[in-house]
């Protein structure tokens, strides 16, 4: 065994076709886990901090999140399969954070961070402000759709979610948005 | 089951891009979803384009040394478990055996232990005083008790180190 072959067997089946099911799993190496971590990290950590509006806290969740990742034996697989997992670990590392911080605190996050209040960029202070005040879960789905291009069944497995549901709340989630935007002007 | 619109992907590109078709437009403007997806489409496009990260993100060797290192540390932990769980054992055994030995042999053990000292023993010695003694059986198993104790915190102490 190598050096850099460090998860053996691999038990992390991403592949949900039969065929991957069936192929053998070749575990995760370090050149391929650097390749896939330098395709996805930067927006992993940009849809981390939209939903948390904390720098520091986006690169400490980022950090878990792919720890947790290579701990489940990554086996080179489909990147999308793999990208679904690390959405879905870092959604859910970051509502973890917000129930403890709601359970810590007693009340609900609904307050801008400090960071935010501080921005240099007005345009994007007033961007991230509107955006930190819609629920946590509002945020993800809509950053999901939007930006990632995710299908609804993608978004249901990232936040764990039914399918079916998605489709209502996205459409709510826009509508407050859209409602926020008009409100403030900011409107397109 | 609630189905998606199917032209709801177009939509977003659409409204990314500012690229529209007629019957996009148009499709846009009768279906709810894509009316709102529309509404939000390019806000959340210049939303993303805003550039927030100042700083490197982590370097993957480091994150794969680190966890590697993790790795190693679970396995550890987890190859010490049967070693862990003799050791209690051993604890809990070590200590019924004093309960035992102490319940069962009190009085002789007491009287033993008084006799143990300067005064007692010459006079045992001279023949003067009734020497106390224990039974081959109690001396035996109190030897192998204090040897196994002995024996388990060594082990403790070496493995701390």
């Amino acid at each position: 065994m190598t050096a850099d072959i460090m998860f053996a067997p691999a038990s992390f089946a991403l592949g949900h076709a039969d065929t991957e099911r069936r192929a053998p799993k070749v575990p995760m190496d370090e050149a391929h886990f650097e390749a896939f971590y330098r395709k996805i990290a930067g927006g992993v950590w940009s849809y981390i901090y939209r939903l948390t509006g904390d720098p520091a806290l986006a690169d400490d969740l980022l950090q878990k999140t792919f720890f947790r990742f290579l701990r489940s034996n990554p086996a080179v697989a489909n990147d999308d399969h793999m990208r679904r997992y690390i959405y879905k670990t870092a959604t859910n590392l970051a509502f973890d954070h917000f129930r403890e911080a709601k359970r810590e605190r007693g009340r609900p996050i609904d307050l801008p961070p400090s960071e935010l209040r501080a921005d240099r960029g007005e345009l994007r202070h007033d961007m991230m402000r509107v955006f930190s005040e819609l629920k946590p879960q509002e945020r993800a789905l809509l950053w999901l759709a939007h930006v990632e291009g995710s299908s609804h069944e993608e978004i249901a497995e990232s936040l764990g979610v039914k399918a079916k549901s998605v489709k209502v709340m996205l459409f709510r989630a826009r509508k407050r948005l859209g409602e926020m935007l008009t409100k403030k002007g900011l409107a397109p | 089951m609630i189905e998606s619109c199917p032209f709801e992907p177009n939509v977003i590109d659409a409204a990314a891009s500012g690229q529209w078709t007629e019957s996009l437009r148009a499709h846009a403007a009768s279906c709810p979803d894509c009316a709102a997806a529309a509404e939000v489409g390019p806000w959340m496009v210049s939303f993303a384009k805003q550039d927030d990260r100042e700083h490197i993100l982590p370097d993957p060797a480091v994150l794969w040394l680190k966890a590697k290192l993790l790795q190693s540390s679970a396995a550890v932990d987890r190859a010490a478990l049967p070693i862990t769980r003799v050791q209690i054992a051993a604890y809990l055994i070590i200590a019924a055996g004093w309960a035992a030995l102490l319940t069962w042999k009190w009085n002789a053990l007491a009287a033993w232990v008084t006799a143990l000292n300067p005064g007692r023993l010459a006079e045992g010695a001279t023949g003067a005083g009734g020497a106390t003694t224990l039974s081959m059986t109690v001396l035996v198993t109190l030897v192998l008790l204090a040897s196994a104790t002995v024996m388990v915190a060594f082990h403790a102490i070496l493995a701390e180190e």
